[in-house]
């Protein structure tokens, strides 16, 4: 069984462009709410925890990792997750 | 709360497309380390923490907006004319998402919307954030009480057998 720590890179880089994509929302949220709001805390938070999933997706070894297969309900074809929906 | 109506369209379009991509993270990570790996767990959580944005600044948007009349959202039956009449034009299923996805689309042009591409590319999106949704817990129940899914424990054996 493949094992592929490209599909990690991939992953990777996936996580750090949504982590991009929403780097501004916290700061947009902040000028117009102001930094003690609920929705701006919320904001930061939520951009902490992405922050968190890169790091440890950057510094995780995937070559060491014991694969997990659930075949059952989901098909994996490099790297892409593909749905049947019926 | 005063945020400019071209923010909050930008905030909430960004949002959800973020909240699409890190379900699908999660479940492509999961699928390859299991759901109790940290990673994730990680993931999972960097969704929810998506979702709780989202949700605080529709809530936000809603408080704002409590004291003027609320459209009524439009209420989707598969069993409706229309959605029944797609199905059997298309050949599919009457419980299938996309009759009930062309029915939506097409109550909320009624309703006065009409029918843009950003307003399809939404209810798209809410259609396959509630699918993501469903599969991941359908998955967990099937992790959880295996011998409630014999047809697919079966499936599975079959699949992987030399």
């Amino acid at each position: 069984m493949n094992f592929d720590s490209r599909e990690f890179d991939k992953l990777t880089r996936q996580a750090a462009e949504m982590m991009s994509d929403i780097g501004d929302v916290p700061i947009l949220l902040r000028s117009r709410l102001g930094e003690h709001h609920r929705i701006s805390r919320a904001a930061d938070e939520m951009l902490t925890g992405i922050e968190t999933l890169v790091r440890e997706l950057r510094s995780f070894d995937a070559s060491a990792a014991k694969p997990f297969i659930d075949k059952a309900f989901i098909d994996q074809d490099a790297g892409e997750t593909d749905f049947v929906v019926s | 709360m005063h945020i400019p109506e071209a923010d909050l369209e930008y905030l909430i379009r960004t949002l959800s497309e973020a909240r699409s991509r890190a379900t699908e993270l999660a479940v492509s990570i999961g699928s390859r380390l299991g759901g109790e790996h940290r990673l994730t767990q990680l993931a999972n959580s960097a969704a929810s923490g998506i979702e709780t944005t989202l949700r605080e600044i529709r809530n936000g948007v809603a408080e704002k907006q409590d004291a003027q009349p609320v459209p009524r959202k439009p209420e989707i039956h598969t069993s409706s004319p229309v959605v029944a009449s797609f199905a059997e034009v298309s050949g599919l299923d009457a419980e299938h998402w996309l009759p009930a996805f062309v029915q939506e689309l097409l109550a909320h042009a009624r309703l006065g919307g009409g029918i843009t591409f950003e307003r399809v590319e939404r209810l798209l999106q809410q259609r396959k954030d509630e699918f993501l949704r469903d599969f991941l817990i359908a998955r967990r129940m099937y992790r959880t009480y295996p011998h409630l899914f014999p047809e697919f424990a079966d499936r599975a054996r079959r699949a992987t057998a030399p």
